[in-house]
């Protein structure tokens, strides 16, 4: 079973996103910070980050920058921003996310995405 | 709140008044089909939005609101008033959910009765015989009777796919469809002629038809000879879409949904696509192989006739007309060698060289019964020809297996963010491991679509990246094995056709389909309107603060200036000083202006409720009246506007309640039935001005008379001296009610001394007229903005007062001599008039007497007070001065002789005299 963990301060959102992965038969964690993901990421790997950009303590940029400075395999990472802009794209890709959606993500375009990330065939 | 809530809950509000609006709209013009679709658009949007949240009555409610409105702007439903009340009902209870939702972040249990109530009086509606006006479908089986739900074109029961151009199809296209619809599933032929007029309307059919669900092939033609380039039109859509599809008819309506008229299906029975096609010249097969074919299908050898085709087939061109009918046969005795009677035709066609008959027999082995078509009768030949013309190539997708449109999405959209990722050319610390991240997303793609051989290239390319520190490597890896076309654009994996060079490319409208292509809100989800930010209303108060703090320190630059020359002697930097106030004060004051512009709103904020609520108020009043608002987009600051509303709701509810007659008394006095209520807004001069008037019956002043007499208000003698505008004024005086009954809607306990309150709190004011019979006039008169305060500032026993201005009407000098005792209080007479003189001094309480200047002469400054003037005596006067007023906070609150304190430049405080009290 795929593992995600859920990056994101806001327990609504990490909750949306949980129901949408679990129903999808996919094992979900959750970390409420950049410090925490990163703990968790370094003890158990995860095949997938959804990464939300702001957060207290260490944001979703800071995250995937220490996250990809780490001699370790790389799973993708999909960062998941409130508001539409460009920049904050760019900056998205160049801390290392691999996919940028804008909130909120309709389930099944999420898990398409997912499963497209993840190298799941679609049922 | 979570952030998602917080925006669906502010989203829902603009949809909400967006549905109430278009409503009222929609009863001045029932027939507006845009304004039909657009309220479809925002009921179906907020319902689609409302299924994020555990909300299940209101999604319940939005979802019959929205078959309601569907069924509506399709005709099956007339539009009517019952209607609109309880699509009304239903949004407002929408409404009261979403405050809940905002208040408590959830929804109690209690709510699923009232939801249940209001889906059945939703759905009532949908029933036929709600309907009476529709008129009886001409041919009245039972089928036929339009369903309440149905959408698009239902197939009407005449079976003719002959009329469809399916032989433009590829072979190969249609081989991939036939094994489709053998395993099951629907093959439906669309044709889309989208309105000429579809660009302004938004839609993109292009990109609508790419997006059709399980195309599996498309065309696009033009329909009628395209003319000089100088006469096209290039905004007019001249195309026809013709797809065929394997979707099922309800993936099909919900893509077409908002173009259902323009759209027609007809479902194509598989044998309609077993078609030989090629070159007759290589002649029927041998009549031994014939014979052979025919001897082994009664024997029943079919692993014997797959081999002898099989052998011809490679002995024959593949372009032959025989070699086609040769692979039919093929595919039939590998999808279906059960099916004797398609196998007999095919291996009859091999001798005959004519295209097999699926008349009704083949149509009845294939459970197409109820095939169908409502196409237009467009000839295949013309088509066929038109397509060579006009070069439509066709194109397939046999490659790759399909995938679902959502898949395709996806795979587009990763594809192209590893791009962007691997495109970036700066190197941070992490380069190594975000390499590594894009080929992991990389291979999930290879891994999803199942071309798990390429994922060999696909390591060989990252090592290379890797070695080099470079995304190039992979970048070029990516462009061989997901071409540009396929990932170009999100979505554009569909099979489709080549199109023509069409008006549709060039349309800036934004793409209408699905919205599948848009990450987070769809397309179609924007509510078309100027392009506006949201900002929290204590941010621009903060702004404002720091803006009037600045003028403040701006203010102190002219005092240094003073006191650089005064004190320290040195005049060039007191010079230097000025000239740069000179700066800095234009600066601020454009800064200032321009906030203050961030917190100008129109008044249609607060006029937008009234159509509801004078509709609402009249019906239950058993009137007619029509509303006219003028002027919405007259602005003033949010503050005044916010202010507005209350004394504006007490305004027109009075002039429903009390002053617009019922229809039978308005005929009796020969005026229309309908009342008219004018809600009119205009800018004067700094002022914003509101009139509303009433042709109603106006405001009896004896009514008025005896009425405040009776309350006391006004004693005999004033009873008989009083005018009749006076008397009319008394409906201002506190606790005057003239209804003799309290209703329902106004005369709550309160009158129009509410309304005057709330008007003069924002330094307002409010005058009414009243014509007998003819009707009343209510004019309110505001200012524009609050934020600063233009006062003067008056000297009286060494001390500094600010007046706002707004109560000064002039200044002048009075020679001692001139100021009469009338009655113990002073007066003097300035052109002509008698003006009252009050001592400032007296009034706060200070003991020093008026001053007098070197003539004898005494400074009056002469405020209005109501309709009256009186004049203040002070010792001088001294400058005007924009000021932000601070209201009297702490203990000082309680001093009602001071409006409030502002600081002055020099770090001193002035008192602004709140004058209406102190006199």
């Amino acid at each position: 079973m795929k593992r995600i963990l859920i990056v994101d301060d806001a327990a609504t959102v990490r909750l949306y996103h949980r129901e949408i992965l679990e129903t999808a038969d996919f094992m979900v964690d959750e970390a409420m910070n950049g410090i925490e993901a990163l703990e968790k990421a370094l003890q158990t790997g995860f095949d997938l980050f959804l990464v939300d950009i702001n957060m207290p303590k260490l944001d979703g940029y800071g995250f995937l920058r220490e996250l990809r400075g780490q001699d370790l395999p790389q799973a993708p990472a999909i960062m998941i921003s409130t508001e539409a802009q460009t920049n904050d794209e760019r900056r998205a890709y160049a801390a290392g996310a691999n996919l940028y959606l804008i909130k909120p993500v309709k389930p099944e375009r999420l898990l398409a995405q997912v499963r497209m990330l993840l190298g799941e065939l679609h049922p | 709140m979570s952030p998602l809530l917080e925006q669906f809950l502010s989203e829902a509000r603009d949809f909400l008044q967006g549905i109430g609006e278009k409503l009222m709209q929609l009863e001045a013009a029932p027939a507006d089909a845009d304004l039909m679709n657009e309220l479809f658009r925002l009921v179906h949007t907020l319902k689609g939005n409302s299924g994020l949240f555990d909300a299940p009555e209101m999604t319940r409610v939005l979802h019959a609101g929205e078959d309601l409105m569907d069924a509506v702007r399709n005709g099956r439903v007339a539009y009517s008033r019952p209607l609109a009340d309880r699509l009304l009902d239903a949004m407002d209870f929408v409404g009261m959910l979403c405050d809940e939702l905002e208040s408590d972040g959830q929804l109690g249990a209690a709510h699923a009765g009232d939801s249940v109530r209001l889906v059945d009086a939703l759905r009532h509606l949908l029933q036929p015989d709600d309907a009476p006006a529709e008129a009886p479908a001409p041919e009245s089986t039972p089928e036929s009777a339009p369903a309440p739900t149905a959408s698009l074109a239902e197939p009407t029961p005449v079976a003719d796919t002959a009329s469809l151009p399916l032989a433009s199809i590829p072979e190969a296209v249609r081989m991939q469809a036939y094994r489709r619809a053998c395993a099951g599933e629907p093959l439906s032929w669309l044709a889309y002629r989208p309105h000429e007029q579809c660009f302004y309307q938004g839609d993109d059919p292009f990109f609508l038809a790419r997006q059709t669900p399980e195309l599996l092939w498309s065309r696009i033609e033009a329909r009628e000879p395209w003319p000089p380039l100088a006469e096209l039109d290039a905004y007019s859509c001249m195309l026809d879409f013709q797809l065929l599809t394997a979707a099922p008819r309800a993936a099909l309506e919900e893509q077409y949904r908002y173009v259902m008229d323009q759209v027609q299906t007809t479902e194509v029975p598989r044998l309609a696509l077993v078609m030989p096609q090629g070159d007759p010249n290589g002649g029927p097969v041998y009549d031994d192989f014939a014979a052979d074919a025919r001897r082994l299908l009664q024997t029943g050898d079919l692993e014997g006739l797959a081999r002898n085709a099989s052998t011809l087939l490679e002995l024959s061109s593949p372009d032959l007309w025989i070699a086609s009918a040769l692979r039919w046969l093929q595919l039939v005795l590998e999808t279906e060698p059960e099916n004797k009677a398609i196998l007999d035709a095919l291996v009859d066609c091999l001798g005959s060289l004519a295209a097999p008959q699926w008349g009704t027999a083949g149509a009845a082995e294939t459970h197409t019964a109820s095939a169908s078509t409502s196409i237009r009768q467009d000839p295949a030949p013309r088509n066929e020809r038109g397509q060579e013309a006009e070069g439509v190539a066709d194109a397939s997708d046999e490659a790759t297996p399909a995938l679902s449109p959502l898949a395709a999405d996806a795979l587009a959209a990763v594809v192209a963010a590893q791009g962007e990722v691997l495109a970036l050319t700066d190197e941070p610390r992490w380069l190594p491991g975000r390499l590594k991240a894009a080929a992991a997303a990389l291979s999930g793609c290879l891994r999803a679509t199942g071309a798990t051989a390429k994922l060999q290239d696909l390591e060989a390319a990252t090592a290379a990246a890797l070695a080099r520190n470079s995304g190039a490597p992979l970048l070029t890896w990516i462009a061989a094995v997901f071409p540009a076309e396929l990932v170009g654009e999100p979505g554009a994996a569909a099979p489709v056709t080549a199109a023509p060079p069409s008006p549709a490319h060039s349309a800036p409208q934004p793409p209408e389909a699905e919205g599948e292509i848009k990450f987070g809100r769809r397309a179609e989800d924007a509510i078309s309107g100027p392009k506006s930010l949201k900002v929290d209303q204590a941010k621009i108060d903060r702004l404002m603060n720091l803006i009037g703090e600045m003028v403040v320190a701006k203010n102190a630059l002219p005092y240094l200036a003073g006191r650089a020359e005064a004190v320290f002697g040195v005049r060039e930097l007191a010079r230097e000083i000025k000239g740069h106030y000179g700066v800095i004060n234009r600066i601020a004051e454009e800064m200032q202006g321009a906030i203050m512009q961030i917190r100008m709103m129109p008044v249609s904020f607060v006029f937008q409720r009234f159509p509801r609520l004078v509709r609402d108020i009249s019906r239950k009043l058993g009137k007619e009246v029509e509303l006219i608002l003028e002027g919405e987009d007259t602005e003033a600051d949010k503050t005044i506007i916010e202010s507005l509303g209350d004394p504006l709701m007490h305004i027109v509810r009075n002039s429903l309640d009390h002053g617009i007659e019922s229809p039978e008394l308005r005929r009796a006095a020969g005026k229309p039935a309908t009342g008219t209520l004018r809600l009119r807004a205009m800018q004067e001069s700094d002022r914003v001005v509101i009139e509303i008037s009433d042709d109603g019956k106006g405001i009896d002043p004896d009514i008025i008379k005896r009425k405040a007499y009776a309350k006391g208000l006004i004693d005999e003698t004033l009873l008989e001296q009083i005018s009749d505008q006076e008397a009319v004024n008394l409906v201002f005086a506190a606790g005057f009610s003239t209804t003799e009954v309290i209703s329902d809607l106004s005369g709550r306990g309160v009158g129009m001394d509410v309304v005057r309150t709330a008007v003069e709190k924002v330094n307002g004011s409010v005058a009414l007229t009243s014509q007998q019979g003819r009707g009343t006039q209510i004019r309110l008169s505001l200012p524009l903005s609050m934020a600063v305060t233009n006062v003067m500032i008056v000297v009286s026993d060494g001390q500094r007062f600010g007046v706002p201005m707004d109560r000064v009407v002039e200044t002048v000098r009075v020679p001692r001599a001139a100021i009469r005792t009338i009655k113990h209080s002073l007066a003097t007479v300035l052109r002509g008039r008698i003006v009252p003189l009050k001592s400032i001094n007296d009034l706060l309480g200070l003991s020093a007497p008026p001053k007098a200047n070197a003539d004898d002469e005494l400074a009056v400054l002469v405020v209005r007070l109501g309709d009256e003037s009186l004049g203040l005596l002070v010792d001088d006067f001294s400058e005007t001065l924009d000021i932000i007023l601070k209201p009297m906070t702490g203990v000082l609150a309680g001093l009602p002789a001071y409006a409030g304190s502002a600081l002055m430049g020099d770090g001193s405080v002035l008192m602004v005299l709140n004058v209406k009290e102190i006199l």
